[in-house]
């Protein structure tokens, strides 16, 4: 290996050795963005001063994310002699100096913990590895995740870190396509492109300078399996772009970052800084004579600078708009030269191929998709977090090992695979993690954000907040693309308010085959949500457009907020809280005055017994015929 | 409120800003992040500075959602709108909040004091639903806590 590299690998390790065997204890706090959500930043503080006034001799650290992200802040403890670690959960600012007290009397927390990461488990602390969530699951790209200090690059080289790299320089750029090629690793964004392909269309193109692309922009709400990443290990990424740069000949590199991810934004400008500062990054990288630099570049809030072309005219450019394409960006792409644009989890797979071989990278399941991926969860399940895992299970054992199961009381109705474009599912729990199925049925596995709804979501609903996104969101070029959207949005809002017409199934099938004609994805599958919830939830959708009626009780237009007993004693507190005063006194109790109600709910929170929702058309026919009519 | 920024004073800030490298949202950023948002003379100024011109600033500040125009109000509220919110009521949370601060999304008291504005998921979806008050998640929320929250604000709490 380059001697320089080794050099550094060999110092970083000597200091993690020397970190381990300090004979202090060792605090460290997951920070991500999920865990400052739940104050993990008050947690640090409140550490430093519990370790001071106990006299504790120990360290307080960060961590990436573990992905247990619904019971942050997350905590480990090890002890002075290195011979145990123990994972906490849920260890909120108020916690902490119970927390520290017991560590300080040399005692555990088992109420708290959640396993031992190393050394034996106790008869109250499992092992974190039989905990349900880590069952299945295969640790590769995550693998650093609550171990290691993001913001330490020798924490990264000494596990490990760079090694990928150092194997990719004593080979030439065709024998390194040829490994990740051998791997059959596919775009993670969802596409599944063969990436080794597009890494050969950079190295056999003929123009220079040549551009790579790390995608960051993660724009499909409710998915964030790379902010994880990127928050929890962002040198895999510089990493990864280093080999795509070898094997593409690439003379430098951005890494485009959304907006809503400042805590990611910062923590890879820091591993490119530090990555420069011991020559990974810039001229002449390690005395090999190869030149690679990185920019990191922020966006401003925009899902199409999440295409490829909208993103590169987003930094090459002024406004984001996808481009027309052809050009593809592997001929015309940056400054109109070579560009190669992959997702952060596809370029994160790169160092541990070189590493470990094309062979050990793809044997790890069965599945025609190759290696691991990591995906989110959210929705109407107990369990909102993220994991690695093989291709393949099926969304009835997601649901069940990975999410806790559904939340009490509420059963699966169907689930948001990828994003607003990739369509709405039915609850199948057959069907399978892997791309084909969702493919059959005209949607898109997507990047690995997947949402679950239960009865109380109206599909109707859900797609009407789709293509209000979608419409938000497009860029204006195509007439199809963004009249369609919102002419699909006017269409939808009339259902929901009651106006529902016989033609209106024509007119989504109308919008379907018009909106295919636009130029990019963004419009070309704006649709997919409402042509696949038509098909899966046809039921749903005929009560709402011939019957006035939403089995959810969620369209507004189709429902009524009633009172059920006016002499609730919770009315008095559901009336001062409503928020037109639309409950109003009515003799001894209270009734509502319906045309100022804008059926927000919040009576019925407070006063569950006391306020129904009611169908509305069914209910005034019923009392217009019992009046008299 | 402090005087928008003056010709020289801008210049200076994009002085390291050059065309045809990829500088035009750098350049935003930076002056939205020294003065909260873009001021027409910022605006020119950027044109000038990349060569371009001011149009085509101005479509780039107007195209993307988190570019300002206009300086943000003292508490900014962002609504999720994102769809693990979604399912756990998200949208009644709007309409109660729409009604409670008595302003329509992307708007503004006329005090400057309270805004609301459509947020984007940012994978804190653990907390659905939830809003963001000046960047902090407010999460696990219900119509009513948010009906609280909103009253709260008002009332400068
Ligand atoms: C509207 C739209 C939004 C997209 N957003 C993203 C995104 O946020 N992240 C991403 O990696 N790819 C996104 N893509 C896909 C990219 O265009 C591109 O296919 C991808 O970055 C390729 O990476 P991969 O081959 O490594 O999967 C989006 C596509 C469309 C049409
Ligand atoms: S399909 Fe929509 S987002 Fe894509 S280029 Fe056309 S208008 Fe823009
Ligand atoms: S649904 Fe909302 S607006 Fe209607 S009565 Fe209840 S609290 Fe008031
Ligand atoms: S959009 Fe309007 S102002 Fe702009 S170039 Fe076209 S016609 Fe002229
Ligand atoms: S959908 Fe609201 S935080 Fe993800």
């Amino acid at each position: 290996m380059n001697s320089r590299l080794e050099a550094l690998i060999s110092s970083a390790k000597q200091s993690w050795a020397s970190e381990q065997a300090s004979g202090r204890v060792r605090i460290n706090v997951t920070l991500d963005t999920s865990s400052q959500a739940k104050g993990a930043g008050q947690v640090i503080e409140k550490l430093h001063a519990a370790v001071a006034a106990k006299k504790l001799v120990a360290d307080v650290g960060i961590t990436g994310s573990w992905g247990f992200c619904w019971m942050e802040p997350c905590v480990t403890v090890r002890t002075a002699a290195g011979t145990q670690t123990v994972l906490y959960a849920n260890v909120t600012p108020e916690r902490v100096d119970e927390l520290i007290e017991k560590v300080a009397a040399g005692h555990d927390m088992p109420e708290l913990a959640l396993g031992v990461v190393e050394g034996n488990p106790t008869a109250d602390i499992p092992l974190l590895s039989d905990h349900p969530f880590m069952q299945g699951q295969v640790r590769r790209l995550m693998a650093n995740l609550g171990i290691t200090d993001p913001e330490n690059i020798d924490h990264y080289l000494a596990h490990g870190g760079y090694e990928g790299f150092g194997k990719a320089l004593e080979m030439d750029a065709e024998a390194i396509v040829k490994e990740i090629l051998d791997s059959g690793l596919g775009g993670r964004a969802g596409g599944g492109f063969p990436a080794g392909r597009k890494w050969d269309f950079l190295r056999t193109a003929t123009a220079s300078p040549r551009y790579l692309v790390c995608n960051a922009d993660e724009g499909d709400p409710g998915a964030w399996v790379n902010r994880v990443l990127m928050e929890g290990d962002p040198h895999l990424i510089v990493e990864g772009m280093l080999i795509a740069a070898l094997a593409g000949h690439a003379d430098a590199g951005y890494i485009y970052i959304r907006y809503e991810y400042p805590l990611a934004f910062a923590r890879l400008k820091k591993a490119v800084e530090q990555a420069y500062a011991k020559g990974l990054l810039g001229k002449d990288i390690l005395g090999s004579g190869k030149d690679f630099e990185i920019v990191v570049f922020l966006g401003a809030g925009s899902y199409v600078c999440g295409e490829e072309t909208g993103l590169i005219n987003s930094i090459d450019s002024y406004r984001g708009m996808p481009r027309i394409k052809p050009p593809f960006p592997a001929q015309a792409g940056l400054w109109n030269k070579p560009t190669n644009v992959n997702n952060v989890e596809s370029y994160a797979n790169a160092p541990m191929i070189m590493r470990n071989g094309a062979h050990w990278w793809s044997s790890v399941s069965d599945a025609k998709e190759k290696g691991t991926k990591m995906f989110t969860f959210s929705g109407s399940v107990n369990w909102a977090g993220c994991v690695e895992i093989p291709f393949g299970p099926t969304i009835g054992e997601v649901i069940d090992r990975w999410c806790g199961g559904m939340r009490p009381g509420l059963e699966l109705k169907g689930f948001q695979p990828g994003g607003p474009l990739s369509g709405i599912a039915t609850a199948n729990r057959d069907l399978t993690l892997t791309l084909d199925p969702y493919r059959e049925l005209g949607m898109f596995l997507g990047g690995g954000g997947i949402v679950f709804f239960d009865q109380h979501t109206c599909t109707v609903d859900l797609c009407s907040y789709f293509l209000g996104f979608c419409e938000d969101e497009s860029c204006g070029r195509c007439t199809t693309c963004h009249g369609g959207t919102q002419r699909a949005v006017e269409i939808l809002r009339r259902i929901q308010a009651g106006g529902g017409r016989d033609v209106d199934f024509e007119n989504f099938q109308k919008l379907v085959s018009t909106l295919v004609w636009s130029n990019c994805f963004h419009g070309q599958f704006a649709m997919t949500t409402v042509k696949t919830a038509v098909k899966a939830f046809e039921d749903e959708w005929r009560e709402h457009i011939f019957d006035k009626r939403c089995r959810a009780g969620v369209c507004q237009g189709l429902i009524d907020y009633r009172v059920r007993s006016a002499g609730d004693p919770a009315l008095t507190e559901a009336a001062e809280l409503c928020p037109t005063g639309a409950i109003v006194p009515d003799g001894s109790g209270y009734t509502i005055d319906d045309p100022r109600c804008i059926r927000c709910g919040a009576c019925k929170e407070v006063a569950p017994n006391a306020i129904e929702v009611v169908d509305r058309f069914a209910v005034r026919v019923a009392e217009g015929a019992a009046a008299g009519g | 409120m402090t005087a928008e920024p003056g010709v020289q004073e801008l210049r200076e800030l994009v002085a390291e800003f050059e065309p045809g490298r990829g500088h035009v949202m750098p350049a935003l950023h930076k002056v939205q992040d020294t003065y909260g948002y873009i001021t027409r003379t910022a605006i020119e100024v950027v044109a000038r500075q990349l060569n371009t011109t001011p149009a085509l600033v101005y479509g780039t500040v107007s195209f993307y959602s988190d570019f300002r125009t206009h300086p943000p109000a003292e508490t900014e509220v962002a609504w999720c709108c994102g769809p693990a919110c979604r399912v756990m009521g998200g949208d009644r949370i709007r309409e109660a909040l729409q009604q409670e601060l008595e302003l329509p999304l992307n708007g503004q008291t006329p005090d400057h004091r309270i805004g609301l504005h459509i947020g984007q998921c940012n994978g804190t979806c653990s907390e659905a639903p939830q809003v963001w008050v000046n960047g902090e998640v407010v999460g696990d929320l219900t119509v009513a806590k948010a009906i609280r929250l909103a009253r709260e604000l008002k009332a400068g709490e």
